[in-house]
């Protein structure tokens, strides 16, 4: 009753002050009149009356006054009427006001775009149910220490059937296939995944229904969005019949919008939950996912999982002896690699953002200078501390909201930029926009950016003295030394984050050129690479892909502008590929737990000299090497010497687990390629026949040497390849394309710092400019002297010059300082650059120095142009 | 020449207005009168500290108040006690009672 009656009286005077003022100037008067009335009838003339009434009740005004000033609507009037003052004299310093908004909108623009995207990819839960309790199951390395994310067939069987801390786990496995449909193919992922896949998701679906177990082989679920490509709508999907590596399978189910899980899939296919024969505890065939079973930590999981692996350790010493499986959070093994990225370029906006809030300070000093006077006066006729900070603040508030506003308003196309440039590796894309919680750290932002600009500020309004304040003439320019120092001060500050930026950025863009300049091991100019997915699923198919492959390759070579072609399974920066253990024949007693480690590709004759990998030693595979005849490799120099030393390697025997157990006799050796980014160093690859491991042409890269540009060839090398067999699916790109791709992070990351640094020196440059312009023209009465007594112009602007070198290398000292602790962070994102790099020190320090003095340039010029009798005359 | 304190005693105004208003709706003027001649002139009541008091009263629920027309068509604005003000009256009234009796029963020890 009570709250709802101060409420509603409050709001009726705020929304009506008139009726207010009316209704207590009523009452007053009323009151008054009375009093008077009285005194009249107890015989006082009516000028007495009126006297003698103020004198016992005070003064009408004073009374209304005090009636007028009592409720909680008070102190918001209060503040709206500041407020309005604030907004006042912030549109009488336009300069000073806009200058600062825009500071701060870039500060807060950046911030708010990068914590989109931190918030979205990082912070916000996984878009699925449960998200909390998905793990990925990966298989560890006891004795090398690494660890593989895929399990075998046989492991995960055991752990789905044997552990109790999970409530499902699911296999799959899959990437980008050929999909075809009635009359045309479609290349995009397509996931092999068993019937549990659905229960660790939780997912429902939006038409028909998901398969089950007994659907294996048979059935497939799509995605909302290959509905709608395809059929039209997700009822008429339902039914439908598409062909995955030449199988038909039916659709039962459409999925809801939004679920992709892994990679963006659009057609999952039902796999069997039983063991394939192709399975072995040495063939890491899948990928798992599992669901904890609710109030079960990660911890308790893993310590059943530790129990597992020791059991299996026991049960199958070959294979399983330095296994141990392990699983982490969904959720970090999606966002894991990206992490470290994005925490930069969080840091690295934080820095942007104190860079904007010192220039503020500096704005908003300046400012407060100018406006002694009026803080003395203040101060003089008794205001508190607080409302002699408040206008400092508010004006503050003010001038961050607005840089806030602009700032969201700027971060929306900063967002469109930004993942318009972002590496395809990011995950969590399609769940990047702004939301509530990014306005909510935007506002934040902005009070807080208003909180510390303006503490300094403020401080030093509270401590002007009124009587100094009063008698000395700011004109005149020996205002207080303390202040000059604080204004360098904060130059010094910003010109060392700015370093630390600009260092940063030269480190990442020192890795990338050093990455585009590397040597990968083969050529990738003139390069035509083709996905080219064939289905094959026995002997015979393999052996008709083999054969169709033969036949392409020789109709291709026939294409004018094509000098050499070639098929690898394993290509260097491609999306398939195999590693594993190996062991090499007469080695003496083969040490277990000392397996050496190799990429596997399969290739074609003739892939080496298409690629440009230098054949170092002995032959490379021939038309002979046949699938009846006996096995060959050729191995790459890193296999060469980590398994043979000094000694030759050519026809030494050599195992691996990649199809069959056979025994090869190495048949050359090759150079050594850097296999999956340039960032990576080059290392022991193991190349097999295409002819001889027949299953693999189904993951077969078509590379093309050219003469001519080689995209122009698409439409003939398409035509050929459609003529031997129209379903084959079909994707182009080029070797320079997916190098460039590998190195998309990086460049992604070097990109970002660099402009970020560019927006720090552009600050950085609009302080060292406010500074140097604020203290020449404070010094104006000064340099006049100077001048009327013979001073020389170069001597002036030499001094003004001078001031801000001398900033600029103090600042770039601590900066030096604060880069020594930093870049440390970055140690893991460079390659072949040592976090004290000297050539980004250089470089960064120069580019400083420079700056400073060229913001300095245009006050220095001015003072030297300060006539001394305008000078002395001005007051 | 001192004047002797007339004062209202800090605290005790609410009550002094819900027992004036608990005889009978009254304007502002009415209620300080009223003070005044039951004190025998020992409290007076300032306006400003009146009004805005009945304006708190009146906020807290205690108090009704309502705009009548006087004789010379001026606006009056008159109280009157609600229900919660009975009660909150009975609450000050016990209140006062007995810390007034503590103070009274400690100066006769110290006399």
């Amino acid at each position: 009753m009570s709250l709802w009656r101060q409420l509603t009286h409050g709001l009726r005077n705020l929304m009506h002050p008139s009726a207010r003022d009316q209704d207590v100037a009523d009452e007053v008067e009323h009151y008054f009149e009375q009093a008077e009335s009285e005194l009249r009838l107890g015989g006082l003339s009516a000028d007495d009356a009126r006297r003698a009434a103020r004198l016992e009740a005070g003064n009408r005004t004073v009374v209304k006054e005090r009636v007028n000033s009592y409720g909680w609507e008070n102190a918001v009037r209060c503040f709206t009427g500041d407020l309005r003052f604030a907004g006042r004299q912030l549109r009488k310093h336009p300069v000073f006001t806009v200058t600062a908004t825009l500071t701060l909108a870039l500060g807060i623009g950046a911030n708010t775009a990068i914590f989109t995207v931190v918030q979205s990819v990082l912070l916000a839960p996984l878009p699925y149910r449960n998200a909390d309790r998905l793990a990925v199951l990966d298989t560890h390395w006891t004795n090398s220490g690494h660890t593989t994310p895929r399990v075998t067939g046989p492991d995960a069987a055991d752990v789905r059937d044997q552990t109790r801390s999970m409530e499902a786990v699911s296999l799959y496995n899959g990437g980008r296939l050929g999909v075809a449909l009635r009359d045309h193919s479609a290349y995009t992922v397509v996931t092999l995944a068993d019937a549990n896949f659905w229960r660790v998701f939780g997912v429902q679906p939006a038409a028909g229904r998901l398969f089950t177990q007994a659907d294996a082989d048979r059935a497939a679920v799509v995605s909302a969005q290959f509905a709608r490509d395809n059929f039209g709508s997700a009822q008429a999907a339902l039914g439908q019949v598409v062909r995955v590596e030449g199988e038909p399978l039916e659709i039962t189910g459409v999925l809801p919008e939004g679920f992709g899980f892994p990679s963006n899939t659009e057609v999952w296919e039902a796999r069997s939950l039983l063991k394939s024969k192709w399975d072995a505890r040495s063939a890491f065939n899948y990928k798992a996912v599992g669901l904890l079973r609710s109030g079960v930590s990660f911890a308790a999981a893993q310590t059943e999982l530790d129990g597992l692996s020791e059991r299996l350790k026991v049960a199958y010493p070959e294979t399983n002896r330095n296994k141990q499986m392990v699983m982490e959070p969904l959720e970090k093994a999606l966002t894991g690699d990206v992490r470290p990225t994005l925490l930069l370029l969080w840091a690295t906006v934080g820095l942007i953002l104190l860079i904007a809030c010192v220039n503020v300070t500096h704005l908003q000093l300046v400012r407060s200078m100018e406006r002694r006077r009026e803080i003395a006066i203040r101060k003089a006729l008794g205001s508190s501390r607080w409302q002699v900070m408040q206008p400092v603040m508010l004006e503050s508030l003010l001038v961050s909201l607005m840089g806030g506003v602009a700032g969201v308003l700027l971060a929306v196309p900063a967002i469109r930029v930004l993942l318009a440039m972002a590496p395809k590796a990011l995950p969590r894309v399609e769940e990047i926009h702004l939301n509530g919680w990014v306005l909510a750290f935007a506002l934040g932002l902005a009070v807080l950016t208003a909180m510390v600009s303006s503490v300094l500020p403020a401080l030093r309004a509270w401590r002007v003295d009124p009587a100094e304040a009063l008698k000395q003439d700011a004109s005149r320019g020996m205002s207080g030394q303390g202040a000059a120092r604080l204004r360098d001060g904060l130059v010094i500050a910003e010109i060392a984050a700015t370093f630390v930026l600009a260092m940063g950025a030269g480190l990442l863009l020192h890795t990338v050129l050093n990455l585009m300049g590397r040597d990968l091991g083969y050529q990738t100019r003139q390069l035509l690479v083709v996905d080219a997915d064939a289905p094959a699923h026995t002997v015979q198919d393999g052996d008709r892909a083999v054969r169709q492959f033969n036949e392409i390759f020789s109709e291709l070579r026939a294409v004018p502008g094509v000098e050499r072609v070639a098929g690898i399974m394993g290509l260097p920066m491609g999306s398939y590929g195999s590693n594993g253990y190996y062991t090499v024949g007469g080695a003496g007693p083969v040490d277990v737990n000392r397996s050496p480690y190799a990429n596997w590709s399969v290739a074609s004759p003739g892939y080496f000299e298409t690629m440009g990998i230098p054949m170092k030693q002995g032959r490379d595979f021939s038309a002979q090497d046949r699938f009846d005849s006996p096995f060959v490799a050729v191995i790459s120099e890193a296999l060469a010497k980590q398994s043979f030393g000094n000694t030759d390697p050519v026809g030494r025997q050599i195992q691996c687990g990649l199809d069959s157990d056979k025994w090869m006799t190495v048949i050359g050796v090759v150079g050594d390629v850097r296999q999956n980014s340039p960032a990576e160093m080059p290392g022991p690859t193991l190349y097999m026949p295409m002819a001889q491991h027949p299953f693999y042409a189904n993951q077969i890269h078509v590379v093309l040497r050219t003469e001519v540009k080689p995209l122009t060839l698409m439409n003939a090398v398409q035509e050929k390849i459609a003529g031997v067999n129209p379903l084959i699916a079909l994707r182009f790109t080029t070797m320079d394309a997916m190098v460039d791709q590998s190195m998309a992070t990086e460049r992604f990351r070097a990109a970002l710092i660099s402009s970020f640094a560019g927006v720090g020196l552009l600050l950085a440059m609009l302080g060292v400019y406010g500074t140097m312009a604020y203290s020449v023209a404070k010094r104006t009465f000064e340099i006049g002297i100077r001048m009327a007594f013979g001073a020389e112009k170069s001597a002036i602007l030499r001094g003004v010059l001078e001031h801000a070198a001398k900033l600029a290398c103090y600042g770039i000292a601590a900066g030096v300082a604060l880069s020594l602790i930093l870049t440390r962070l970055v140690t893991s994102m460079l390659a072949g650059v040592r976090p004290i790099d000297p050539v980004s020190l250089v470089s960064a320090a120069l580019l400083l120095v420079l700056t400073a003095v060229t913001a300095a340039l245009v006050p220095g010029w001015r003072a030297t142009h300060v006539d001394p009798m305008v000078a002395l005359r001005t007051e | 020449m001192d004047d002797p304190n007339t004062d209202v005693i800090q605290g005790t105004l609410d009550l002094l207005v819900l027992k004036t208003l608990s005889l009978g709706p009254l304007h502002g003027f009415g209620i300080a009168r009223r003070v005044e001649q039951v004190s025998g002139g020992v409290f007076k009541v300032n306006p400003g500290s009146l009004l805005t008091a009945l304006e708190r009263l009146e906020r807290a629920g205690w108090l009704d108040a309502e705009w009548r027309q006087t004789e010379n068509s001026r606006r009056a604005k008159f109280y009157a006690l609600t229900g919660a003000g009975k009660k909150q009256l009975a609450v000050e009234t016990a209140d006062w009672t007995r810390r007034s009796g503590a103070i009274a029963r400690l100066l006769e020890t110290e006399g």
